[in-house]
């Protein structure tokens, strides 16, 4: 298949050659695909960034389909939700291939980043690739908090209303901003509005554009992988790194045989526990939002529970809300807090190991936390996993500056 | 391949952990054991509902010819086993009684069925059913949600049947409401096996793909 399309625009490919003169179809092709070299020793940890590039698409798409039937009105969004899950052709399957994903796209995210601190993918020259990153995963906080309001249960409008309250701890424009954010004194029908144009069209338009923007770059400084090696450094005649093959074929294959490999997972959940155990739907959103009455325990989804924990643990509100906002913040300076210069965990010293197992721990344990209702044991372990997440960050440049690493290889293994 | 299946298994670990069923509830929920593939027990569950339960509740997100259709009903059959002739197949189940009597008479609206199974549960339910008492003053009252504006609708049946009858009648109450809750549950779990057997299939086809093609990385 490849072959074919690296060849000069004649012969065969000669419709190839007329679109090649007009537009750069080959050359995009094998910049991106055909001809970028990637590391040959990828491991588990590189099937995330195609699967979140997949789950995308599947969000998209259910999306698409979601809307053709949903109703953002205050009068109809619940019930448009159940009649998508009851009256529309395999709407119930669209609408769990949409939640289910919006929790699957989380774990995949997560995974992803996770790798890059394994193996320091966020390192000069990718602090770009990184920074992208993060803001996609900003953006996809947001639509993930938006997309949560649209079934107008009383977890979404809840959930909603706690979140949005938040912004009202900031001193001075905090009221109005909140006010502002809302679009009324309380979460009503004009959020619910917003909410949907912003789900919708606004974020996932700057997702797309930055998915894409992330990729320009990570292609254009070449991909990390798990020995943290160069393989630009080394390179043969025709310019071809040494340890590096082609993604088309070699990478398409292998991401495809990933790609399956979690369908199947997905497949489990979506058709056997679409609820996630209470964790992906919550029980209180099969009831319909009532602004009179409050569940007894709101709780967000879980993949916002590490942050909401951290909210909690702080006493004072506006230093909570500066705290949450701070441990997902702090990550985009990664690339300058770690200044070690080896780049994979294989070779880098205890310090780093001891830490980012640390960071990892508390991130677990605040998720637990963060789906408890707080009492004054889990409260203070909320404390000390708060501040040893925090710790991470501020001891690393002091750590990563002077430490033992182990000889890096030349080449990879 | 080790630590794949290490991660795959940590991923499905929430799965197994129900936070659901940790509700705040006055008595321990006794299991319903329903079935929502038994369609004799969802036709008598249907029609106790229609019977019992409909002067009052509602099941709006749920049509008629749908109950048809999943339980193996007619739509003539639907009509007159759940509506005595009165509704036409494509309306929506809705209840006997004109909005707000309930407030009135019993002090609350009586909520909208379709979906309290999945609120609350299946065991929920069916341990609500089981739990009206008389106290010492003769009024009834309910073990699992003390102080409940729902009468004991089921009193009169109650006392003609066996202990077993109204087990059972529970049961099939619970399994109808459960069913409702997600008419397209079967389906899925039915469509679920067969979808994660071609990707079974799909996978071992990719896998000898990839192998093949990765002959040619030395490493």
């Amino acid at each position: 298949m490849s072959n074919q399309t690296n060849e000069s625009p004649s012969g065969k490919s000669s419709l190839l050659g007329w679109f090649d003169e007009r537009y750069p179809v080959s050359s995009t092709w094998n910049k991106h695909v055909g001809e970028y070299y990637a590391p040959k020793n990828f491991n588990f940890w590189y099937f995330f960034g195609s699967l979140a590039l997949i789950v995308l698409v599947n969000q998209i798409v259910t999306g698409i389909w979601l809307t053709m039937s949903y109703q953002p009105s205050g009068e109809l969004a619940f019930s448009s939700v159940e009649y998508i899950m009851r009256d529309v052709e395999w709407g119930w399957l669209l609408r769990y291939l949409h939640s289910t994903g919006a929790s699957a796209f989380f774990i995949v995210i997560y995974l992803h980043m996770m790798r890059a601190l394994l193996y320091g993918s966020y390192k000069k020259p990718r602090e770009l690739v990184w920074i992208i990153g993060m803001l996609l995963f900003l953006v996809l906080m947001a639509e993930a908090f938006m997309g949560y309001l649209l079934p107008w249960g009383q977890m979404s409008f809840w959930g909603a209303q706690v979140i949005i309250s938040l912004f009202g701890a900031i001193p001075v424009i905090g009221p109005d901003l909140a006010l502002w954010i809302r679009g009324d004194f309380v979460i009503s029908e004009v959020t619910l509005n917003r909410f949907f144009a912003l789900h919708v069209i606004a974020l996932p338009l700057v997702l797309v554009i930055l998915v894409f923007m992330h990729l320009v770059a990570l292609h254009h400084v070449g991909s990390n992988n798990p020995d943290g090696v160069e393989i630009k450094k080394l390179k043969d005649n025709n310019g071809i790194p040494l340890d590096g093959i082609r993604f088309h074929p070699y990478y398409s294959v292998k991401d495809a045989m990933g790609a399956v490999f979690f369908f199947i997972l997905f497949a489990l959940v979506l058709f056997y526990a679409p609820e996630g155990g209470g964790y992906f739907i919550e029980a209180p959103n099969f009831e319909p939002a009532n602004p009179l009455k409050t569940p007894d325990h709101i709780v967000p989804v879980w993949y916002f529970t590490p942050f909401y924990a951290i909210l909690r643990a702080i006493p004072d509100k506006f230093l909570g809300v500066v705290a949450m906002g701070a441990a997902v913040v702090i990550l985009f300076a990664m690339p300058w807090l770690d200044r070690c210069k080896v780049k994979s965990i294989r070779y880098r010293g205890n310090s780093y190991k001891v830490l980012l197992t640390i960071l990892v721990i508390s991130f677990f344990v605040l998720g637990f936390l963060g789906t408890q209702p707080s009492t004054p044991l889990y409260t203070k372990l909320a404390q000390i996993f708060t501040a040893l997440y925090f710790m991470f960050f501020l001891v690393l440049p002091f750590t990563s500056a002077n430490e033992k690493t182990k000889p890096v290889p030349e080449r990879v293994t | 391949m080790k630590k794949i299946l290490w991660i795959a298994s940590l991923l499905l670990l929430p799965f197994t952990m129900n936070v659901q069923a940790a509700g705040g509830y006055s008595i321990e929920l006794e299991s319903a054991e329903n079935n929502i593939r038994d369609q004799e027990s969802l036709k008598r569950g249907a029609v106790l509902f229609s019977n019992y339960c409909m002067a009052c509740h509602s099941l709006k997100y749920m049509r008629y010819n749908r109950v048809a259709r999943d339980l193996g009903w007619t739509d003539d059959e639907v009509i007159s086993e759940m509506a005595h002739g009165l509704n036409t197949v494509t309306e929506h189940v809705m209840t006997r009684m004109e909005d707000g009597v309930a407030r009135a008479v019993l002090g609350s609206d009586a909520p909208d069925l379709s979906l309290m199974a999945r609120l609350k549960g299946d065991d929920y339910i069916y341990t609500f059913l089981r739990a009206y008492h008389q106290n010492e003053q003769g009024e009834w009252d309910n073990k699992a949600l003390k102080g409940t504006a729902m009468p004991n609708v089921l009193e009169g049946f109650q006392r003609h049947a066996s202990p077993e009858e109204y087990e059972e009648a529970a049961r099939d109450i619970t399994n109808f409401l459960a069913y409702a809750g997600e008419p397209s549950k079967v389906q899925r779990l039915d469509l679920g096996w067969k979808v994660v057997a071609f990707l079974l299939v799909l996978l071992l086809l990719l896998y000898l793909l990839k192998r093949e093609y990765w002959r040619d990385i030395k490493h």
